[in-house]
């Protein structure tokens, strides 16, 4: 064990504590796997990320450094608000793109190509499959919402990794509103994202989509800000004309976060998740 | 907001990771009830403390320095693992308490007293709020919601010393380490479970690491049922409850979090001077926090 170096960022935010935290350790090499699911539980935090050079292949294919990720209870091949949030800790502690403006991280996943504009970073979203959810599920998770059929203008399920069913509703107070059965939603095994877009979406100097997640199955109620399922809605939801091409939405205020994420699809259709990190703690780790 | 120096300690451990988390800040000051709070949940660990210079009142009556203690969503007046934590980082942070050997804290609940036993701390018991055997309602929902029979609860008493405890004791620790319990039986109770790790019917016997009682703690959680890796407030009263019915000797060592892959040592001794929860803490993250 020695003193390696450590940051603890919040990540779709600028101010300390209004985001979702991440736990970053910036000199992993030579830690097992054992080590890394150990320090991970410890830290209690939805995600642990440990930050390595990249292998041989991906220098190769262009990468400037390797990660890899970690929940409480395992490893996995990629998750945005970790990416954003390493990738925060990786500049922060001095380092620069071998090409200026675009990051390349080496995950689980393979090469994912982040975008640096000013203080903000954004991913790719993944590909995404989606269809319609089963009416027999879908009424019950409305149901474990508390809200009446009428009340969901569209419902999707979408699954880029994670499987989120997708609710847009009509009404940002009636999102803000919901007290969920969570007890009832781990029951029916369906992490739900909720979603509402103000007519004024377009405009995005003040947010004009609110989103929450509920995720219960995975271990976490309400999730404060999250990145696979913003990247899910904002593809399902522009591709069917149900929000613009940017935007910029809230989430975590019924935790009492402030979280922010920046949505963008580029004249490719390429749909780029970002937001703004803050390091919260720096210094060392024991591992 | 500025730097404060800050350290996530591991307490009843020597082994950093095997114990139970805590986050310290060391400089609390200026801090308001809402910072704290909102740090604390984002933390998302157990709790989370600030550390302060004692008040007048506190200082004039020996306090070395004054702690305060949140958990999500709340402050609370005291609690076992994170005085340990508290202390541990006050004195790596270089405090030197007034009294060699002995720190006093102040908290919510007022002075408490650790004190140090080489390597490791202990902090004295806080009397028990509640004590005397459950009702015989509550056993048979307990042995239901830990899918063991009425007969496996051998012994049962109130651990309310502030934290809600009701304390069994099942046959043996191979059998609190198997147990799968139904969160929606237990749902609502608070509910700390005790079994020898030495030979069955000897009282106080310890297995070959001197380790006399595996302990475990299931209380309602954010989503569902949780368990503690290590709990100061349970062993304490289970200390009192036990020593006090004969069940375990004035001195033994209970081990808890194997379930969850840690290793929590908790040190109990009961002197002249009161009954003594103690272990061991090691820093494990330290630096700088933006507050």
């Amino acid at each position: 064990m020695r003193q390696r170096s450590f940051q603890q960022i919040d990540v779709f935010s600028h101010r300390p504590g209004d985001g979702n935290p991440l736990a970053v350790v910036l000199e992993a090499e030579g830690l097992q796997d054992a080590d890394m699911q150990r320090f991970a539980a410890w830290t209690n935090l939805s995600e642990t990320t440990f930050l390595l050079p990249p292998t041989e292949a991906g220098l190769a294919g262009g990468a400037d450094y390797r990660v890899r990720i970690f929940t409480p209870g395992g490893e996995l091949p990629f998750a945005g608000h970790p990416t954003l949030g390493t990738c925060h800790a990786w500049l922060q502690a001095g380092h620069a793109p071998r090409e200026p403006g675009t990051i390349v991280q080496e995950c689980g996943l393979g090469l994912v190509r982040i975008r640096q504009q000013g203080d903000t970073l954004a991913f790719a979203a993944p590909p995404m499959q989606r269809g319609a959810p089963n009416p027999a599920l879908l009424a019950l998770v409305t149901g474990a919402l508390g809200l009446r059929p009428q009340q969901i203008l569209a419902a999707q399920l979408l699954d880029n990794g994670p499987r989120w069913l997708g609710l847009l509703l009509g009404d940002a107070d009636a999102v803000l509103g919901l007290q969920p059965d969570h007890a009832r939603l781990k029951d029916l095994g369906q992490d739900v994202g909720v979603v509402h877009v103000a007519p004024t979406a377009s405009d995005t100097r003040t947010p004009g989509v609110t989103v929450r997640a509920f995720a219960a199955p995975m271990g976490n109620p309400e999730d404060p800000v999250t990145g696979s399922l913003n990247a899910s809605l904002a593809q399902w939801l522009i591709a069917e004309g149900l929000a613009p091409r940017h935007y910029l939405v809230a989430q975590g205020e019924c935790l009492g976060r402030a979280g922010r994420v920046r949505i963008c699809q580029d004249d490719g259709g390429q749909v780029w998740v970002g937001g703004q990190s803050v390091t919260c703690i720096q210094g060392t780790a024991l591992l | 907001m500025r730097q404060r120096p800050f350290q996530q300690v591991d307490v009843f451990t020597a082994t950093p990771y095997l114990g139970n988390p805590l986050a310290v800040v060391l400089d609390g000051d200026g801090l308001s009830t809402e910072a704290m709070q909102q740090f604390t949940n984002w933390t998302n660990l157990s709790e989370a403390t600030f550390v302060l210079p004692p008040t007048p009142e506190g200082r004039a009556a020996g306090a070395d320095y004054r702690v305060r203690i949140f958990c999500p969503g709340r402050e609370l007046p005291f609690a076992g693992h994170p005085t340990l934590g508290s202390c541990h980082a006050w004195l790596a942070a270089g405090g030197q308490p007034r009294v060699p050997g002995k720190v006093v804290q102040e908290c919510g609940v007022g002075l408490v007293t650790l004190r140090q036993d080489g390597e490791r701390l202990a902090f004295a018991a806080p009397p028990l709020i509640k004590s005397g055997p459950l009702a015989e309602d509550d056993v048979q929902r307990i042995a239901r919601g830990l899918g063991v029979a009425r007969t496996d609860i051998l012994h049962h008493a109130w651990c309310d010393n502030g934290p809600n405890w009701r304390g069994v004791m099942l046959r043996s620790a191979a059998q609190v380490l198997q147990l799968k319990p139904d969160g929606a039986v237990l749902a609502g109770l608070d509910v700390g479970v005790v079994g020898p790790r030495g030979k069955v019917g000897v009282v106080g016997a310890s297995d070959a690491e001197g380790i006399a009682f595996e302990v475990r703690a299931f209380f309602p959680g954010n989503n569902g049922l949780s368990e503690d890796p290590v709990t100061g407030s349970l062993n304490a009263a289970l200390a009192q409850w036990l020593i006090g019915a004969g069940l375990a000797p004035t001195r033994y060592v209970a081990s808890q979090g194997t379930a969850l892959g840690r290793a929590g040592r908790v040190h109990v001794e009961q002197d002249s001077a009161g009954l003594w929860i103690g272990g061991h803490s090691v820093t494990c993250m330290g630096g700088q926090v933006l507050l």
